[in-house]
Order: C-alpha cells, then structure tokens, then sequence
C-alpha cells in the first residue's frame, strides 16, 4: 500500500461521517449562554490543588512565627515561606498560560510555535519546583518539630532528624528522576518541532 | 439568513473535518467529543472574523487545527468539559467498530510525524492543493512540497510495518 491508497480509506471515512447527525440548532443557543466556558474553568487541577496546600502551609508558618525563637528557626521559616510562595505562585501562572486559547485565526505553523515555547517555559518551571523542593524539604523537616512541639529537633532527636531527611530527600530524588525522564523526552520532542519549523 | 444559521450550515457542510481533526489529535472518545465541542465553541467565537478571503473551508480547518494544537497542552489536566446537548454526529444504531478501528490505525499512522508533519498530511490526505495548504499551515508552497516529500518517506516506513493490517 502506497500513501496515495491511504486517500481512499481517508475518503472512505468522510462517507461514513456524512451519516452523523447534524448540529442541533439548540447547541448554538448553549453555547452563546455565559455558563458554558465558565463551567470550563471551574476546573480542578492537581496544581491548583498544590497552590492551595502551600499558600495554607505558608499561613501556617506566618501564623506561628513567633514560635521560632532563635535567628536560625527565623530565616529557615522566612525561606519556607518565600518557596511555599514561589511554588504556588509558579504552579498558577503555568495553568494560566497553558489554559489560555490564543487567536485561533493565525497560520496553524505560528500557533505550533506558541505551542513549543509555552512547552519550554513549562518545562523550565519544573526544573525550578524541583529544585526548590529539595529546599523546602530541608526547611520543613527542621520546623516542623519546632512548630508542632517547640523541639530543637536537629540537637533533640538526631535520629529522627537523619531518618525522615533521608527518607524525604529518597522520594525527591525518584519523583524528580522519573520527571525529568519524561520530561527529557519533551523537551526533544518540543525542540526538533522548533528545528522543523524554523527550516 | 442571520448569523446562527450561516454558522450551523457552516458546520454542518464542515462536520467531517471537525471530527476528523478531533480523532486524530485525541485519544479516546471523551477527549475528541471535548476537543469537538471546543472546535465548535471556538469556530462560534471567532465567526465573525472570517473575512472571506480564503473559503470557509479553508478557514475552518485552521481553526480547528489551532484548537487542537490548544487542547494538547489541556488534554491531561482536566476533568470532563460542559456538555453540549445534541448528539453532534452521533452515529445512532450503527455498528461503527470498523470505522472506528480504521480511524485507530490513522492516529497510530501519523502519532509517528510531529505536530507540524501530521497537519500537513491530514490535509493532503483531504485533497487539498499544496497552495491551500501552504495558506492553512503557514509555510511556502515549496515548503509543503519537501516537507510532503519527507512525510511519504517516513509514512511508507510505517504502512510497510502494519500492512497486514490494512488487508
């Protein structure tokens, strides 16, 4: 079979959908009420979900401040604040730009284009959240002891401290292998596209 | 005729390309009827933009292209769209297994070209000229010429391979 045949069984095809039902007169009247596309954003993500939990964990730092009583306690919560923020902040600005339908009147190239650079800035931004988790990992296994029971844990309990770092930093270090493993294969995927279209 | 009923004869002379577009950069059922509601949306959206300088075909299949390539970065991030009523190309008390699969083998035919490679094939594969297609896709005549040359290469690779399939 050569692809010439392949236009025939595509035809074929356009036999068979000229038996679909038409578009219902009714679905033009849905779709100009002002509920359809707000329904669309109503959407749950598993980032937005994640923004949540690090603005309220940043709430919760802000809130027991003053239980970080020395210099040390206080910077460590200040970081843990600013990459709860950062991280957030990071996972709501990549759902808007990934959400955003752009002008759909322009050359199929230029939106594959848009497409491949969103793509890049994506993947940029989880580089990012992966580096500032194993931060955050940090922070966090020092005050939570502090926060929770007014322990000094890495003076108090060295062996809490070794196991729950060593167990934290385990799971980053194969949640972020198995990232980046799939995320290697975008970023080829994303820049042999920008190659191709650039030629 | 007002502008509802130039936009419903519009799709509905158009359905195939919608549904076409959607199965072949969707997988699954659920994600082409909410890749097609979305053409749809959006084609209703952006109407009164056509300008009539290319056909309204012309201008649909880079509309529905565009939403496509819009709906790849959504695909694996949401839950089930809003509904549209109506049945759109519902092909009621039809045995469709054999459409279907025909359609199943296209998608694993062109998932093997990038984005660029499998708009451009879908659109020979429609019989559009090379110059349509340089306007649709953005790219000169010449272009879609040696990139066209290279999709045949690489399709032939791969219609060899699953030949047995398509006796």
């Amino acid at each position: 079979m050569e692809i010439d045949d392949l236009k025939n069984s595509w035809e074929d095809l356009n036999n068979q959908l000229k038996k679909g039902k038409d578009l219902n007169p009714e679905v033009v009247d849905q779709l100009t009420k002002s509920g359809y596309h707000r329904g669309l954003n109503k959407i749950i993500y598993p980032e937005r979900i994640g923004a949540m939990i690090c603005l309220l964990g940043a709430a919760f730092i802000g809130f027991n401040f003053s239980k970080l009583d020395t210099t040390f306690f206080q910077v460590t919560g200040i970081v843990s604040v600013l990459v709860l923020f950062t991280l957030s902040a990071i996972s709501l600005i990549s759902i808007r730009k990934l959400n955003r339908t752009g002008d759909v009147n322009i050359p199929y190239a230029e939106t594959l284009k848009i497409f491949a650079m969103k793509k890049m800035q994506f993947l940029k931004f989880q580089r990012i959240n992966i580096t500032l988790s194993y931060l955050l990992l940090v922070t966090i296994i020092i005050l939570l002891p502090k926060l929770f029971g007014g322990k000094d844990l890495i003076t108090e309990n060295k062996y809490l401290w070794t196991f729950s770092f060593s167990m934290g930093y385990i799971f980053l270090l194969y949640f972020s292998k198995w990232v980046f493993k799939s995320y290697t294969k975008t970023l080829r995927q994303t820049e042999e596209l920008l190659e191709e279209l650039a030629s | 005729m007002d502008k509802k009923e130039v936009f419903l004869t519009a799709i509905n002379n158009n359905k195939g390309i919608i549904y076409k577009i959607a199965s072949i950069y969707t997988n699954g059922t659920e994600d082409r009827n909410d890749l097609m509601q979305e053409i749809i949306y959006q084609v209703w959206k952006s109407f009164d933009t056509f300008n009539q300088k290319s056909g309204l075909g012309t201008w649909m299949y880079r509309v529905a292209m565009n939403v496509a390539i819009y709906h790849l970065n959504r695909t694996k991030r949401r839950i089930p769209t809003v509904p549209i009523e109506g049945q759109f190309l519902d092909f009621e008390d039809e045995d469709n297994s054999a459409f279907e699969e025909r359609l199943q083998i296209f998608r694993q035919l062109l998932d093997n070209l990038n984005l660029l490679e499998k708009g451009i094939v879908m659109l020979y594969l429609e019989e559009r000229s090379y110059e349509e297609i340089s306007i649709i896709v953005g790219i000169s005549v010449s272009n879609v010429g040696t990139k066209m040359a290279r999709i045949k290469e690489k399709l032939k690779k791969q219609i060899t391979k699953k030949s047995e399939r398509w006796k």
